[in-house]
C-alpha cells in the first residue's frame, strides 16, 4: 500500500490485461482492482490515450440489448507491452538490488 | 446522484470544456457502460466512487490537451479539440469563452420556434399523426396474423377428429402463422422498444442540461 501507480505502469498493466482476452471496462477495472485502488474514472483517460496512440482498438458486442464495448490489443499494443516488460524487469531488479538487498555485492556497499 | 444526473453534469462540463462532441459521446457512452455493469441498485454507489462529474470531466479535458482553469495543468501533450484558455482561477471552475454563445444560440433558436410556431405546428402534427397510423396499422396486422393462428390452432384440433387431414392442414398453417408472428414481434420486442427508451431517456438528458446550463449563467 502507498506506492503511487504512474501511467506508464497503468497502460502497461491495461495492455496486458487485453492481451490475455478481449475485455470490457468495468472488467477491467474490476481486474485492476486486485493490485492497486483505481476507480472507472482513472481508467477512461488511460483507455482513451491507448486508442489514440492505437495500441488498443474497439468493437461492439451485443450484451442483453445493449452494446458492450470491448477492446482488443493491436500489434503496436503487443510490441509496446513487450517493451514495458522488458522495463519492468530491469526496474525490479535495481529496486529489489537497494531495497530486499538482493544481489548486495553489486552495490558496494560495506 | 443517480446515473442520469452524473452523465448530465458530465456532458454539461465537457461541453463547457470544449471537447469535440466525439470525445464527448465516447466519454458518456463509456460511463454509461460502467453504471450499466455495476448493477441497477447501485448508482449512488458507482457515482460516489468515480467522484464529482466536475472532476471527472477536468481529467478527460486535461488528457486531450484542453486547459482548465484552477488547478495547476501540465503543459498539453498531445492533439485535441480546440484548446479553451484557463481564466478566471478564482472560481476553481473553468469557463471557457467560446461556449458561452451557445447558450444564447439556444435561446435564440427556442425564441425562433416560438415565433414560427404557426407553420411548424400542423406540420408536426401531420407526421406525428401519420407515424401513429403507421404503427398502429402494423400492430393490428401482427394482431390479425395472431388471431388467424389461433383460430387455425383451435379449429384444427377440433377438425382433427371427424376430418384428420383437414384438422392437420388447419394446424399446419396455425402453426407457421404463430411462427411468423413469432419473427415479427422478436425483433420489434428486442431492438424497437429500448431504442425508444434510450431515446426519451437521451431527451430527457438533454432538457435537464439546458436548464441547468441557463440556470448557472444566470446566476
Amino acid at each position: 500500500m502507498g506506492f503511487s501507480i504512474n501511467a506508464g505502469l497503468l497502460d502497461a498493466m491495461v495492455l496486458s490485461i487485453v492481451q490475455n482476452n478481449d475485455t470490457y471496462g468495468y472488467e477491467i477495472t474490476q481486474y485492476l482492482r486486485k493490485a492497486v485502488d483505481i476507480s472507472e474514472s482513472t481508467l477512461y483517460p488511460v483507455l482513451r490515450r491507448l486508442q489514440k496512440g492505437e495500441m488498443l482498438e474497439t468493437y461492439d458486442k451485443e450484451f442483453m440489448g445493449r452494446n458492450r464495448r470491448y477492446y482488443r490489443i493491436t500489434p503496436k499494443g503487443n510490441d509496446s507491452l513487450e517493451e514495458y516488460r522488458e522495463e519492468w524487469r530491469s526496474h525490479k531488479k535495481k529496486i529489489d538490488s537497494i531495497l530486499l538487498n538482493e544481489g548486495a555485492e553489486y552495490n558496494e556497499q560495506t | 446522484m443517480n446515473k442520469l444526473e452524473f452523465l448530465t453534469r458530465l456532458r454539461n462540463n465537457l461541453e463547457r470544456g470544449g471537447l469535440p462532441s466525439d470525445d464527448i459521446n465516447d466519454a458518456l457512452s463509456y460511463y454509461e457502460e460502467v453504471f450499466l455493469d455495476a448493477g441497477f441498485g447501485k448508482e449512488e454507489e458507482t457515482a460516489a466512487a468515480m467522484g464529482s462529474p466536475e472532476d471527472v470531466a477536468v481529467n478527460i479535458l486535461r488528457e486531450s490537451g484542453i486547459h482548465v482553469g484552477g488547478a495547476p495543468v501540465m503543459p498539453p501533450q498531445r492533439m485535441g479539440g480546440p484548446q479553451g484558455q484557463a481564466q478566471g482561477p478564482a472560481m476553481g471552475g473553468y469557463v471557457p469563452p467560446k461556449k458561452k454563445a451557445s447558450g444564447g444560440s439556444i435561446a435564440l433558436g427556442i425564441v425562433l420556434g416560438i415565433l414560427t410556431f404557426p407553420i411548424w405546428l400542423p406540420i408536426v402534427c401531420v407526421v406525428v399523426s401519420l407515424l401513429f397510423a403507421l404503427i398502429v396499422v402494423l400492430i393490428s396486422l401482427v394482431i390479425a396474423f395472431f388471431a388467424a393462428a389461433i383460430g387455425l390452432l383451435i379449429g384444427g384440433i377440433v377438425a382433427l377428429t371427424e376430418f384428420p387431414a383437414v384438422g392437420i392442414m388447419f394446424l399446419g398453417a396455425g402453426l407457421i402463422l404463430t411462427g411468423l408472428v413469432i419473427l415479427i414481434c422478436k425483433p420489434a420486442f428486442s431492438a424497437v422498444i429500448p431504442a425508444i427508451g434510450r431515446g426519451i431517456k437521451r431527451f430527457c438528458g438533454w432538457v435537464v442540461g439546458l436548464f441547468k446550463k441557463g440556470g448557472k449563467e444566470n446566476a
